[in-house]
C-alpha cells in the first residue's frame, strides 16, 4: 500500500457517531465501514432482500474488488453507499455506512449531495450511455468542476483549462483539440477515460467503478485497468471495483470481497483469496475458470452445480447450501455468521466454526 | 483428412453512408481475404476484438450474407452458389448458437415448439417422431422433459443456452457455429455450458467454430485457434502452441491483455500502452502497423500473407521469426 500519513482520529471531526472503527489491523486506515446493511426492494411479488446484512471494510488507498454473479447485490451495494437506490421501490432498511467518520445514512439530502461526486464518485459500466450525447465532453467535465470545485475554478475559462489537464491525465492525446468532441466521436475506451476524468475531477477519496471494463475489448480493458491503478497511486484515491471477472480482480485489486445472494461470503487480501480460498463458493468459482493448460491435461472444467437462486427461491439457512459440496446439517438450518479463521480473512461458512 | 468446411479468399465489404441523404462514403471491409479449414470433430476457435469481422465471417458461412468474392465449400457443396436443395443441405449441416440466450428464443412459443421448429422446416419425421426427438435432445443437453410445455421466460440464462443448443442440434448438424455462447453467462454457469459442449462434441462427432473474445475460454475449448484482425486471419495454430509461442505481435498483445486469474504468478507482462488515437485504417501494407512495435519499412509496402512458420503454425507478419 502507498505510505499514507497515518493520522488516526483525524477522520471526521463532525458527526462522529459512536462505534466507527478508525484503524484496522496493520495500522491500515478504514475509509468506509459498512455495518449490517440491509437494502430491500418492494416489488408486486414481494420484498426482495437485495442486501441481507452486509459487513464490509474498505481500506484507505487500496482497491477492493467486489465479485459475484449477476443478481448477487454487487451493484445495489455500490449504489447504497452513494444512496442512489431509487426510492420507491428500494429502501435501505437497516445498517450504517461510515465514511471518513460520518454515517452516510444519517445525512440529509444536502449532506449526501456534498459527498457525491466530491468525496465519492462513480463510474458506470456503459461509457457510451453515461455521457450526454448532445454536449461536448469538455462541457460535461467543466460542469463537474464548476459544480463541485468552484473554489478552484469559478469561470468557464478556468474550468476549461482544468478539464484539458484532466484529459491529459487520463491519457487522451491532443486534449486541447479533443475537448470539443462529442461522445460519439470517441471510441468506447476513450469514453471510459472521459468518465474516469470526470470521476477524478474532484480528487475524491473513493471512486466506485461498477463493471468499468465489461463493455470494452480485452486490450482496451487492460489499458483502462492500468490507467486506474496508476491514477490511484498518484491521487491516493481508494477504489471499489465491482466486477464479475476474477481475472480483473487478480490483476488490479489488493483486497477481494465475494458476494452471494446479498451477502459478503468471503473477504480477504487478493493473494490469500487466490492461494487459499475458504468458502466453497469461492473455491468453486476459482476452479471453474477455463485455461488452456487444463484442456491439455484433459481436465473437465469444475462447474458449480445448480443455478444462482432467484430471490423467490433463496434457500433457508446458508443460502449456498443447495449448491455446496461440503454441506453439513447445520447449513440447512441456520445462516452462518462471519468467522475469521485467519488474520484478515473472514468467511461466512459453518466449516470454519471452530 | 478432408476438411468439413473450406473457406477460400473470402471477402465482404459493407457500403458506408453519411449525412441526411445517405450519400455513399466508401465502404468498410469486414472480411478481407480469409482462408480457413475446419476439419471433422474439431473445434476451431476464432478470437479478435469487436469489429474485426468475426460475426460477419460466421454469417457468410451460414449463407446469411452473400460474399463479394471467394468461396465457401461445406462437404463439397458451394455455400455461396447453393440454391434450393443444396442450400437446404448446407443449412441443415451448419447450425448456430448465438450469444444472447434471452434474445434468441421466441418468448411466445413453448419449449417444445422451439426445439421442434428446425425439424418441421426441414420436413423431418412424423409428429410422434419429432416429439420423441425433442425429448432425446432435452436429455442430451441435461434438461428434464417436464419443461416441454413451458415458456422461455421461466428459465435462467444457462438453461436457455441449453435450449438453444438443443434446438441447434435438432437436425443433426455436422458443424455448430457458436458465436460467443458463454459470454452472457455467469462464471459458474459458463463452466457448465462449456462442459456440455465438450461432451456433445465427443458424443455426436461435431465440429465447432467457436467465436469469442475471451481468450481463456477459447484456449480451453479449441483444438486450433485463428486470430483475426481487421478482417484478416493474422495467426493460426494449435491452441497450446499459440499460447506458448505466439508469433504475431497482435496475438502477443491480446495474450498480455487477458487478465490472469493467478495474481501470484511471477513476471506479469504489463499490457502495452497502445495509442488508441492512431486507430485510423492504413491504406496499404500491414493493418496492424500503427501499433506494431516491430514495424519495418517493408510492412508499409506489402500486406503480409499467411505463411507457414512451423508445424501447423501460420502467421501473417513480415517480422515473425521462424519457430523451431
Amino acid at each position: 500500500m502507498p505510505d499514507t500519513d497515518f493520522v488516526k482520529g483525524k477522520a471526521g471531526p463532525q458527526g462522529m457517531t459512536g462505534d466507527q472503527r478508525i484503524s484496522g489491523p496493520h495500522g491500515r486506515e478504514i475509509l468506509v465501514d459498512i455495518q449490517g446493511l440491509h437494502t430491500h426492494f418492494h416489488t408486486p411479488e414481494g420484498v426482495v432482500h437485495a442486501l441481507a446484512g452486509v459487513d464490509l471494510q474498505l481500506w484507505k488507498g487500496r482497491t477492493l474488488g467486489l465479485v459475484g454473479e449477476s443478481g448477487c447485490g454487487k451493484t445495489v451495494l455500490a449504489l447504497s453507499i452513494l444512496r442512489l437506490i431509487p426510492e420507491p421501490p428500494g429502501k435501505i432498511v437497516k445498517g450504517r455506512i461510515f465514511f471518513e467518520g460520518t454515517d452516510l445514512l444519517s445525512l440529509d439530502r444536502d449532506g449526501i449531495r456534498r459527498i457525491r461526486g466530491n468525496k465519492i464518485s462513480m463510474i458506470f459500466q456503459e461509457p457510451m450511455t453515461s455521457l450526454n450525447p448532445v454536449f461536448t465532453i469538455g462541457s460535461q467535465i467543466e460542469e463537474v468542476i464548476l459544480l463541485h470545485q468552484s473554489h478552484l475554478a469559478s469561470t468557464r475559462k478556468q474550468a476549461r483549462a482544468m478539464a484539458v489537464e484532466m484529459l491529459d491525465m487520463v491519457g487522451i492525446p491532443y486534449p486541447a483539440r479533443r475537448i470539443d468532441d462529442y461522445p460519439h466521436q470517441l471510441s468506447g475506451g476513450m469514453c471510459q477515460r472521459i468518465m474516469i476524468a470526470m470521476a477524478l475531477a474532484c480528487r475524491p477519496s473513493l471512486m466506485i467503478a461498477d463493471e468499468p471494463t465489461t463493455a470494452l475489448d480485452v486490450t482496451t480493458q487492460a489499458q483502462i485497468l492500468l490507467l486506474m491503478s496508476e491514477l490511484k497511486e498518484e491521487t491516493h484515491t481508494s477504489i471499489l471495483l465491482v466486477t464479475h471477472d476474477l481475472g480483473v480482480v487478480a490483476q488490479s485489486c489488493e483486497d477481494v470481497a465475494v458476494m452471494y445472494t446479498g451477502n459478503v461470503v468471503e473477504h480477504a487480501a487478493v493473494e490469500d483469496i487466490f492461494s487459499q480460498p475458504l468458502h466453497p463458493y469461492t473455491k468453486g468459482l476459482m476452479k471453474s475458470i477455463p485455461t488452456v493448460e487444463a484442456r491439455k491435461w484433459g481436465e473437465r472444467l469444475h462447474a458449480i452445480p445448480g443455478n444462482v437462486p432467484t430471490f423467490r427461491s433463496i434457500p433457508r439457512g446458508c443460502t449456498f447450501h443447495n449448491r455446496c459440496e461440503e454441506v453439513m446439517d447445520i447449513c440447512r438450518k441456520e445462516p452462518p455468521p462471519v468467522f475469521c479463521p485467519f488474520r484478515d480473512h473472514s468467511v461466512r461458512c459453518w466449516r470454519y466454526a471452530n | 483428412m478432408k476438411p468439413l468446411l473450406e473457406v477460400r479468399g473470402l471477402k465482404k465489404s459493407f457500403p458506408m453512408t453519411s449525412g441526411v441523404f445517405r450519400k455513399s462514403a466508401g465502404s468498410v471491409i469486414a472480411v478481407d481475404g480469409v482462408d480457413l479449414d475446419i476439419y471433422p470433430d474439431e473445434t476451431l476457435g476464432l478470437v479478435g476484438e469487436s469489429g474485426c469481422g468475426k460475426t460477419t465471417l460466421s454469417k457468410l458461412i451460414l449463407a446469411l450474407e452473400e460474399p463479394d468474392s471467394g468461396s465457401i465449400r461445406f462437404e463439397g457443396v458451394d455455400v455461396g452458389r447453393g440454391r434450393g436443395g443444396s442450400l437446404a443441405h448446407v443449412r441443415r449441416g451448419i447450425q448456430v448458437v448465438f450469444q444472447d440466450p434471452f434474445g434468441s428464443l421466441n418468448p411466445r412459443r413453448r419449449i417444445r415448439a422451439i426445439i421442434e421448429e428446425p425439424m418441421i422446416i426441414h420436413r423431418e419425421g412424423s409428429k410422434a417422431q419429432r416429439l420423441k426427438r425433442v425429448r432425446e435432445l432435452l436429455e442430451m443437453v441435461g434438461l428434464h422433459e417436464d419443461i416441454l410445455q413451458r415458456y422461455p421466460h421461466e428459465f435462467s440464462g444457462g438453461q436457455r443456452q441449453r435450449i438453444c443448443i438443443a434446438r441447434a442440434l435438432a437436425v443433426n448438424p455436422r458443424l455448430l457455429i457458436c458465436d460467443e455462447p458463454v459470454s452472457a453467462l455467469d462464471v459458474s454457469i459458463q463452466a457448465q455450458v462449456i462442459n456440455l459442449l465438450v461432451d456433445l462434441q465427443k458424443e455426436l462427432k461435431l465440429s465447432y467454430l467457436f467465436i469469442s473474445h475471451n481468450l481463456s475460454v477459447v484456449g480451453y475449448i479449441s483444438h486450433r485457434i485463428a486470430v483475426m484482425h481487421k478482417g484478416r486471419i493474422v495467426e493460426l495454430a494449435d491452441a497450446a502452441e499459440l499460447f506458448e509461442h505466439p508469433l504475431h505481435p497482435y496475438t502477443e498483445c491480446l495474450m498480455a491483455a487477458v487478465p490472469d486469474a493467478r495474481p501470484l504468478r511471477e513476471g506479469k507482462t504489463k499490457p502495452s500502452k497502445r495509442n488508441e488515437n492512431s486507430a485510423q485504417d492504413v491504406a496499404s501494407g500491414c493493418a496492424y502497423r500503427p501499433w506494431c512495435p516491430r514495424a519495418e519499412a517493408v510492412c508499409a509496402r506489402e500486406t503480409p500473407v499467411l505463411e507457414r512458420k512451423g508445424d501447423g503454425h501460420f502467421v501473417a507478419c513480415h517480422a515473425a521469426a521462424v519457430c523451431a
